[in-house]
């Protein structure tokens, strides 16, 4: 299902790499090279979702999103930037942005985040607040899970981690996804961390069961999927 | 123009008009001073003589008339003149002004004097005498006004000796001035030109130049050592980058050279995470350098570091337990919130706690701590690794001080400088102790009365 997304890049190379990345994955996409351009193609707020350099000619990232945001445009906003501190990262989001990503990233990563963006900005018809993957029942009103009639023993973290990745159901999610969603934290560790938390919960998934349902994506990150 | 020159000729000027102000002082009253002193001798010869006239008749004031014109006084002017102003007697010969019908108004008249060819001035008296003629008694100015040149003279002398003496006055406080701008101007110049370690002499005293001095001094010393820092920092990086980046290329060249597709994929593999670690050496080092130009101040917020902790424990609880050390959190029961940066806290702590797992021998121990004791919240973590000798832990502190050359592939050393930066942003310190065996990593930071921890400008000047 092709989503329409606008590309504010002033680096050729990146944007088309960009472009057609996510050409490739259905999406019809839109690239302008410098912020007024931008500004003056995303204020109408017909796009699903923007990705949005931060050093850019003419009106730099940071000011676009805050015109978008003052105008009321709640377009998805997915920052790109080669500024990586801690402090840029919390300045970028601050300011309006859904997602923050630094340069240089691997077109997987930007992917997963892209998608996880363009769910959201989807209207959410279901009556049931449940979800459901496979023969797993999550309810957030309860915080229970449930495989096959049997109910888990999750710790709140890993409810919270399952929970993300039931509502990112499959797509991709990466670790620094994670690492900022489920514990709110803006640095890369060094150690293995993440990989740990998830395949503690994937034993707790998956024990007693034939089917995964937890899966790593090579390269990328990991996926839930039935 | 020089400040000399200009401070030279202001204090030239200065006292060229405060010396007109007080010699024009002088110089009108001494005037004044002559002129009533003429006056009063005037009128009293002019009473002796009315008294002569009114003891002895017109013969006797003749007689003394005639006396006092020849006495030879060339001052004092003495006749009889008749009712038109005529001279009759004495030694006056012509009187030019004033005329006779202002005779009583006036007491100052231009005579010509017996003999003379010239004009003088003369403070007079008229006094009327027998109903029909007057008695002029006077004294020439002459002789006043040349007291008075000789006065104005030296006063003239006065005001260009004061003028004079002002310019070198001047000149000696012009010198001095340039003397103590000139050292600091020095010290600017060779900054200019690029040299540091110049510094501005201090005499020990606390005017106003010595402070400017100190004050420059203390900014220079601060630039220096963030310069060399700064150097220290681009060396090491460049030097540092050069391993993983080559690292990075041999890869590439391996992937190219892959027989099969699998081992292309596994080199492929290889430098993304080589690009990926390159990419974590650059952002620490940015992160550093951010911190210690306290940019990120603004993002201070109030929260309660021992929650923070407790969170970093639950986070790195599996990952401890992989490496066969358990971790534990040990804090005081009451920890007050602090106001500060809590993305970079957490990252200082999470650094320390992957160092301690890092270094942390099978079935050790590890502790997260969080006191708040004397105004200080400790924040920190205790292992029972290896620990760090006490002459090496500056070093360790140190960017790209890397205690063991063999672990270069791995966070490049800046871990513990990053979390020395993070300290440092809250006015606080890394603190690296003994923990026999072990090594124990406190952040310390102070928390004042107030709650609000100080803030600090780019050159560590409290704002």
């Amino acid at each position: 299902m092709g989503r329409k997304i606008l590309i504010i890049e002033d680096d050729a190379e990146t944007a088309g790499y960009l472009s057609r990345g996510l050409s490739q994955e259905g999406h019809s996409v839109e690239q302008v090279s410098n912020g007024q351009d931008g500004l003056y193609r995303a204020i109408d707020g017909s796009f699903d979702l923007i990705i949005l350099d931060r050093m850019l000619p003419r009106i730099d990232g940071l000011s676009v999103l805050r015109a978008l945001r003052a105008a009321k445009i709640e377009t998805p906003v997915l920052i790109l930037s080669a500024l990586a501190s801690v402090g840029d990262r919390i300045e970028g989001l601050e300011c309006g942005s859904d997602d923050y990503l630094v340069k240089p990233f691997s077109f997987a990563e930007l992917l997963a985040r892209a998608n996880a963006l363009l769910r959201r900005s989807e209207a959410r018809v279901a009556t049931d607040p449940r979800f459901t993957v496979g023969d797993l029942v999550i309810d957030p009103l309860s915080r229970t899970v449930k495989r096959g009639g049997k109910k888990l023993d999750l710790k709140p973290r890993e409810y919270l981690l399952l929970e993300y990745f039931a509502r990112n159901e499959g797509r991709v999610v990466t670790r620094t996804m994670l690492l900022e969603q489920v514990w709110d934290y803006h640095f890369d560790p060094a150690t293995n961390v993440i990989d740990v938390h998830v395949s503690r919960l994937r034993r707790k998934l998956e024990e007693g069961f034939d089917r995964p349902l937890l899966h790593t994506v090579r390269g990328a990150g990991y996926m839930l999927e039935a | 123009m020089s400040t000399k020159l200009r401070i030279a000729l202001l204090a030239g000027l200065l006292a060229f008009a405060s010396n007109l102000l007080i010699i024009g002082f002088i110089h009108f009253q001494t005037r004044d001073e002559i002129v009533l002193t003429l006056q009063h001798q005037v009128a009293e010869q002019s009473a002796a003589l009315g008294q002569v006239f009114r003891a002895g008749g017109a013969a006797a004031l003749k007689r003394e008339v005639l006396e006092a014109a020849q006495a030879g006084d060339p001052q004092v002017a003495v006749a009889i003149l008749d009712r038109s102003g005529k001279p009759l007697e004495g030694n006056v010969d012509a009187i030019l002004s004033p005329s006779v019908s202002s005779f009583g108004k006036t007491r100052a008249a231009v005579l010509r004097m017996k003999g003379e060819s010239s004009l003088l001035e003369a403070s007079v008296d008229f006094r009327p005498i027998g109903g029909s003629q007057w008695l002029l008694t006077g004294r020439t100015v002459s002789a006043g006004i040349s007291l008075r040149e000789t006065l104005e003279r030296s006063l003239v002398i006065a005001l260009l000796a004061s003028v004079l003496l002002g310019l070198l006055c001047g000149l000696i406080l012009g010198q001095y001035v340039d003397q103590r701008v000139h050292d600091i101007v020095r010290v600017a110049d060779r900054v200019g030109g690029g040299d540091m370690s110049g510094r501005v002499p201090l005499s020990g005293g606390n005017d106003s130049f010595e402070r400017l001095s100190r004050q420059i001094n203390h900014m220079l010393d601060r630039i220096s050592t963030l310069m060399s820092e700064l150097r220290m920092l681009t060396d090491s990086l460049a030097h540092d980058l050069r391993s993983p980046v080559g690292r990075l290329r041999a890869a590439a060249d391996a992937a190219l050279a892959a027989d099969t597709p699998e081992e292309r994929d596994q080199m492929l593999g290889a430098i993304i995470r080589q690009s990926d670690s390159l990419m974590r050496i650059l952002t620490t080092a940015l992160e550093i350098a951010r911190s210690e130009a306290f940019t990120s101040q603004n993002q201070f917020s109030w929260f309660d570091p021992a929650q923070l902790a407790d969170e970093l424990v639950e986070m790195y609880e599996p990952v401890a337990e992989e490496a066969g050390a358990a971790i534990r959190l040990d804090r005081s029961s009451v920890v007050v919130p602090v106001f500060g940066h809590r993305q970079l806290l957490a990252q200082a702590l999470s650094n320390l706690i992957e160092n301690a797992i890092k270094y942390a021998s099978s079935g050790g121990e590890i502790a997260v701590l969080v006191h708040d004791e004397d105004s200080t919240l400790k924040l920190g973590v205790t292992d029972r690794g290896p620990g760090i000798p006490v002459e090496r832990r500056d070093e360790a502190r140190r960017r790209f001080g890397r205690l063991d050359p063999s672990r270069s592939e791995e966070g490049a050393g800046l871990g513990l400088s990053l979390v020395q930066a993070i300290a440092h942003l809250h006015q606080g310190e890394l603190a690296l102790f003994d923990n026999s065996p072990g090594l124990v990593a406190l952040l310390q930071i102070p928390i004042r009365g107030d709650g609000k921890q100080a803030r600090r400008g780019p050159l560590g000047l409290a704002l």
